[in-house]
């Protein structure tokens, strides 16, 4: 086990370096700008570009840069500075990762909690009304683009330019340390619209799965022991069908701390994918590096995570 | 075999669950933000129940009569039987061939509804400020920033969420499915690269690169010209986004594929590999990629229309759904119409494919079915 | 931290015409009765004298606006959608940082609010003096003005002379130096040190020593922010960051400072990139130094936003401006329910379509003609927002600035190519039969390229260019890039031989036909990268024009002379003109704003009250 956990950490450690490397190179051979004319300004003379280059760093052969930056990342945890502003990518990053997190969690929560309910009960009454009315919409939910949803949702119930004025739109974010409840208010909106979609899919996967499971034998046999139905769903069902989805789940949220960028860009939300998206168009790449890794640290951890706790939880699971 | 460690673990979950599994699978293109992470589980599990139907069926019998007497009952009557009562299903096969006659021949569409073309700019048709006028008898879906019929545009952005959602599609698939046979076919080194690269690869946040490399090669093209800006650039980030699902899957197909007799009978007949993996195996592979390669449109479809609203896509003035939306953005509360109409042909088209793909799966995998 | 993404438009304070997201605006005097103009003045350039062109009754402008009796006190909100590109004055170079620092600095000359070519002594005590040979130019500083904590000393000659000085410093990268101040002696060697070309006598004086007669237009420079002082001791070890940090702990001159702890920090104190920047009085601020009332006790500036959000709140709330250019809708709902708290300033620039004047089809000046001939104008300028925001440009030197009316004022030369601005086929046909293509449309087989910027509304102006061009024949392949990019990437990049930049725009660092025509048209500053004549305009005879109008020293000759340039231009076609802007700002009901006539309309700090 030890060996299996020790083994999974190397490798997380390398296809990090991995991950990083790649966007290194991408973003090296097909560069968006360069940074370097982008600070000089109007009618730079060459010389101030080459020593901007020079400053940058820019000038070095592509694995020295690539060496001082993993150098920094894994002795210091220093991800670099921005190339625009003296900040440091890291404390950008920090900055922003609270907006992002706040709207991944609570998305979150709504999305399971509807998601999961709405699986169950269809799962439950498979083929009635209910279900096939439900897994239809949730097919909906699933074609529609989020970013849509989000205009769509900021049209009808926008408190500021809405048709009917129920809650904060676009650009309302406050930080929760801020105002706790205007903090829950302003992020209602796009919780419900990124949830939207999240929700579908995990009622389906929920209604799947547990259809799967309550086919299985040993459901037969609770059924058998004369327990009441309640007790066979929830305790011996839903608990064994939940377990792949927690696997997603856990990827899911991850993927999403990264930065969620069409639902901050609909809502304008201060988060690190509107960070990584701007860094992009500014050519400011030690930011765009900063949020890759970031997600694949996230991605990376949190599958460790899940097939460790998996080792736990099933004994059937075997690590070679 | 030894599966990486971001590789699903199919021990923690029921066996079967393939369809549902699927389901959260495709997600990734439309959504890169949120999609990715589902479509780990998606491993060899797609189809095992059409794939478990199928082997032998594209074997030769030899016997013509054999043959006419088994037509009734082959595979692929059993599973048209079976779509056919699919009445959804249907319903959406349809939509998407009216779509596709409706996109090949836009111009005369437009023609026939007395439209102007989507090219067409009128300044008399905005006011004063600028602001465009809304739906009339003469502009059905009312007219944009630039006076131009939004319903001519709705109708040509058919043209290009189609050409995007097929053509990245197919070159997905053909890179995949390449890729992942060898690699479920050698086993060894090339499976480990493979699973590997699927690593690294699920580990990026591909939005973010696909707005890197839309960046960088939207006005001159990239690498020497092989990627070429616009449709180019487009159908490039997707199949970098997309293949290493496809190929995972055949990978998994084939892992098993080639335990099967007639593979063995193949050998031992002298067959090389590279016969063997082009008549033996690839034909058994093609139900399963069909209905994968179905799934996976709707959700490049939305990732081409993602990509458009964040500014990366086909050159203006060709008409994109997307870029019809973000356009919109900023005037959407005076000029809904400009923002409602690309978005539900956009969700109409998407909702199409994925039931159509429902009702394929279905089809083939009756046990899947609900 | 955002980027700005304007960072390279044109000399200047371009930012907010050019903001992505925000609306700057435009029309023609042709579409003027649709939005009931009142009649359009007639802008003489002269002393503070100029008239505002096509601003409605009813609405403000900074000309119409009292510079006093305002009421001391009170907190103003500022709500912006963008951050500032650089609040180090040596870096600033955009509207919104302007704004800031003209508040916070004090640069040798300064315009009033409703000036932009009548400067007043601001850290100098009075007048430049040029010498008979337009070499050497003497300032004197004023007595009494201090340097805001920590640093607290009195100002003298040096820190005015470190403020310029450090704008060559690679870390600090100043946009304007080389062109403004690359005429000092040893300033293209200069790099961050003293240099010969800046000497301090003693500590009330200092002088400029130019290798050439280019004096007044040194002179001119010194309203800009490089000019304010910055305290060697205090800000030599932020500039020796790469880059430099002084931005982040900078002092402060003018009537206000952001607000920065003990040790003199800015950042997370009184600025916090993409979220908010507070400030407060300057404790060693002397009113009687400064012609600035300052009656505001502190500004908070939110920045971020959606675009159309904020200018509902500043409508409809209290103590409240909006900085930036409010989005298109927000324009139109004020003009229509809130028209007193409206201000439109003219003179905020111009727009125009930048052809490939080297290679290519546009090398011929009949096709230029031609394409000018076809364009519609009024359609562009409505995508802008229409004629409240926006007049139809006609020549190169725009509203407000000297030697407008020379040029032709708003109707602008008489040739046929510029009579139509709704265009006009035929004559472009005649054009392109000049050209050679007897069938008065293009023929050849050459795919012309188009870089335009993303955005609203770029991107339909870029489309409509477009358009025009598939009319006249050509096949084109137009690209939309971010706005920081098409400039440095593509646009002012001449071996990328791009054909045409329909989305290049201009605003002058001063009121001065050379700031307006020398760096987009003398084909002498043609750069390999970072050039700013983007059409790669070089006529000899228009060279030899602007240097010989260059050295000419006194407002009214300088006026002439370019003013006479700019005919040549139009003569020749060099660029197609489309868009004259005019810039909106909109303020609560209870503020009294004070918006800056130099600084494209925005809302000046210190002269701004709350009713």
């Amino acid at each position: 086990m030890t060996r299996y956990i020790v083994r999974r950490v190397l490798w997380g450690l390398l296809l990090l370096v991995l991950v990083g490397a790649l966007t290194f190179v991408l973003f090296h051979v097909f560069p968006t700008a360069n940074p370097a004319r982008l600070r000089a300004g109007r009618n730079p003379s060459p010389r101030v570009v080459a020593e901007i280059s020079r400053n940058l760093g820019l000038n070095r052969p592509l694995p020295t840069q690539f060496w001082l930056y993993m150098r920094g990342l894994f002795l210091h945890f220093n991800l670099g500075y921005s190339y625009y502003s003296e900040a440091s990518v890291r404390s950008l990053i920090f900055d922003r990762l609270a907006a992002t997190a706040s709207l991944t969690i609570g998305a979150a929560v709504i999305w399971l909690g509807c998601g999961l309910s709405v699986g169950i009960i269809s799962a439950l009454r498979r083929r009635s009304r209910l279900d096939r009315a439900s897994m239809g919409a949730a097919l909906v939910l699933i074609s529609a683009p989020e970013y849509w949803l989000g205009l769509i949702a900021i049209y009808l119930f926008a408190a500021d330019i809405g048709q009917v004025k129920v809650l904060p739109g676009a650009g309302s974010y406050v930080p929760l340390t801020t105002d706790p409840w205007k903090w829950f208010t302003s992020l209602l909106l796009p919780w419900l619209v990124l949830a939207a979609s999240f929700a579908a899919v995990y009622a389906r996967l929920m209604r799947a799965s547990l259809i799967e499971t309550m086919g299985e034998d040993y459901i037969r046999t609770a059924r058998a022991k004369g327990l009441p139905e309640r007790r066979v769903v929830l305790r011996h069902g839903v608990r064994a069908a939940i377990n792949p989805i927690i696997t997603i789940f856990a990827l899911d949220v991850g993927t999403l701390l990264g930065g969620a960028i069409l639902i901050e860009t609909v809502f304008d939300i201060p988060g690190v994918g509107r960070l990584a998206y701007e860094a992009i168009t500014h050519a400011d790449f030690p930011i765009v590096e900063g949020t890759v890794l970031l997600v694949a640290l996230v991605v990376i951890v949190a599958n460790i995570l899940v097939d460790i706790a998996y080792a736990f939880v099933d004994p059937r699971v075997r690590y070679s | 075999m030894s599966p990486g460690p971001l590789r699903a673990r199919r021990q923690g979950r029921p066996a079967g669950a393939s369809k549902s599994w699927d389901r959260g699978d495709e997600r990734h293109g439309g959504n890169p933000a949120k999609g990715d992470a589902p479509a780990r589980l998606a491993v060899d599990t797609v189809s095992v129940g059409a794939a478990e139907i199928l082997p032998g069926a594209t074997r030769p019998l030899g016997l013509l009569e054999a043959r006419e007497r088994l037509a009734a009952r082959s595979p692929l009557a059993l599973f048209w039987q079976r779509f056919r009562r699919d009445r959804v299903a249907l319903g959406a096969l349809v939509f998407i061939a009216v779509l596709v006659v409706v996109a090949i021949a836009a111009p005369l569409v437009v023609a026939l509804l007395g439209l102007p073309g989507p090219y067409v700019q009128n300044p008399d048709l905005t006011d004063a400020f600028g602001s465009p006028l809304g739906p009339s008898l003469a502009h059905p879906f009312g007219v944009d920033q630039l006076g131009r019929d939004v319903m001519s545009r709705v109708i040509y952005g058919a043209r290009v969420s189609l050409e995007v959602g097929l053509l990245g599609t197919a070159v997905a698939t053909f890179v995949g499915v390449t890729i992942g046979m060898l690699a479920g076919y050698y086993r060894g080194w090339v499976d480990t690269l493979l699973a590997r690269t699927i690593d690294v690869m699920l580990a990026i946040p591909i939005l973010l690169l696909g707005l890197g490399i839309g960046a960088a090669c939207s006005v001159r093209g990239c690498a020497d010209g092989l990627i070429q800006p616009g449709l180019g650039v487009i159908v490039f980030i997707i199949a970098l986004a997309n293949w290493p699902y496809m190929a995972r899957i055949v990978r998994g197909r084939v892992l098993s594929l080639r335990e099967h007799e007639f593979v063995a009978a193949a050998r031992s007949l002298g067959a090389s590999h590279a016969r063997i993996m082009r008549c033996e195996i690839l034909p058994n592979l093609i139900a399963p990629v069909v209905v994968y390669a179905t799934l996976m449109i709707p959700q490049n479809i939305l990732f081409e229309a993602a990509l458009s609203f964040l500014g990366i896509g086909v050159r203006p003035p060709t008409a994109s759904w997307g870029q019809m939306i973000a356009a919109a953005t900023p005037i959407f509360q005076t000029a809904w119409w400009y923002m409602a109409f690309p978005g539900i042909a956009l969700l109409a088209t998407v909702l199409a494919f994925n039931l159509l793909g429902d009702g394929l799966q279905d089809a083939l995998d009756p046990r899947s079915a609900a | 931290m955002t980027l700005a993404p304007t960072r390279l438009v044109a000399r200047g304070r371009a930012r907010r015409g050019l903001a992505p997201g925000g609306f700057a605006l435009a029309t023609v005097a042709a579409a003027a009765g649709a939005v009931a103009l009142a009649g359009c003045g007639s802008s003489s350039g002269g002393v503070g004298a100029a008239s505002a062109v096509g601003v409605p009754i009813g609405v403000q402008s900074p000309l119409s606006q009292p510079l006093s009796g305002g009421r001391r006190g009170g907190t103003l909100t500022v709500l912006n959608h963008e951050d500032f590109e650089s609040i180090d004055p040596g870096i600033a170079y955009f509207t919104l940082d302007y704004e800031i620092v003209d508040a916070t600095q004090r640069p040798l000359y300064s315009n009033k609010p409703n000036t932009i070519d009548d400067p007043v002594p601001d850290m100098a005590s009075g007048q430049p003096q040029i010498s008979a040979d337009g070499r050497t130019i003497t300032v004197h500083i004023r007595q009494g003005v201090h340097f805001s904590p920590p640093v607290d000393r009195e100002v003298t000659s040096a820190d005015v002379a470190y403020g310029i000085e450090r704008g060559a410093n690679p870390n600090v990268a100043n946009a304007y130096f080389h062109s403004y101040f690359g005429s000092l002696v040893g300033a293209e060697k200069a790099n961050g040190g003293p240099f010969p070309g800046i000497t301090t006598p003693n500590r009330e004086t200092i002088v400029f020593h130019l290798s050439e007669a280019k004096a007044q237009i040194v002179a001119d420079a010194l309203t800009l922010p490089l000019s304010a002082p910055v305290p060697e001791e205090y800000a030599k070890r932020f500039d020796a960051r790469k880059p430099s940090e002084y931005g982040n702990y900078q002092v402060a001159t003018g009537p206000y400072m952001l607000k920065a702890d003990a040790e003199g920090k800015v950042l997370g104190v009184g600025y916090q990139p993409g979220k908010s920047a507070t400030l407060v009085r300057n404790p060693n601020w002397n009113a009687a130094t400064d012609f600035r009332p300052a009656y505001l006790d502190q500004i908070d500036i939110n920045i971020g936003g959606d675009p159309t959000v904020i200018g509902r709140q500043v409508l409809e709330g209290s103590d409240m401006v909006q900085n930036d250019t409010p989005a298109q809708p927000i324009v139109k709902l004020a003009y229509e329910h809130f028209r007193g708290q409206l201000s439109i300033s003219p003179g905020a620039g111009s727009r125009y379509v930048a052809v490939n004047n080297k290679q290519g089809p546009f090398a011929n000046v009949d096709v230029r003609k031609a394409l000018w001939a076809a364009l519609d104008r009024v359609a562009m300028n409505k995508a802008r927002g229409g004629a409240l925001v926006s007049d139809v440009m006609t020549h190169f030197i725009y509203p407000e600035i000297p030697g407008f009316e020379a040029a032709g004022g708003l109707a602008g030369p008489s040739v046929d190519y510029n009579a139509y601005p709704s265009g006009n086929m035929q004559v472009a046909a005649k054009y392109m039969r000049l050209a050679g293509y007897p069938s008065g449309r293009y023929t050849g087989s050459s795919t012309l390229q188009i870089v335009g910027a993303t955005g609203s509304p770029e991107a339909e102006d870029a489309e409509i260019v477009n358009q025009t061009l598939h009319n006249l024949g050509f096949h084109t392949r137009l690209n939309l890039v971010e706005k920081s990019v098409m400039y440095e990437k593509f646009c002012g990049v001449p071996s990328e031989e791009i054909d045409v930049c329909p989305n290049v725009g201009w605003i002058a660092d001063f009121a001065d036909g050379q700031a307006v025509l020398d760096v987009p048209f003398n084909g002498e500053h043609i750069q390999p990268s970072g050039n700013q004549n983007w059409g790669q305009v070089n006529e000899p005879q228009i060279n030899r024009a602007m240097g010989a109008a260059e050295t000419l020293v006194g407002a009214g000759a300088r006026a002439g002379a370019w003013a006479n340039i700019d005919r040549e231009l139009v003569a020749q076609a060099v660029a197609i003109p489309y868009d004259w802007e005019k810039a909106p700002s909109i303020e609560s009901s209870d503020v009294a704003g004070v918006s800056d006539l130099w600084n494209g309309g925005t809302w000046d700090y210190s002269f701004t009250s709350l009713k």
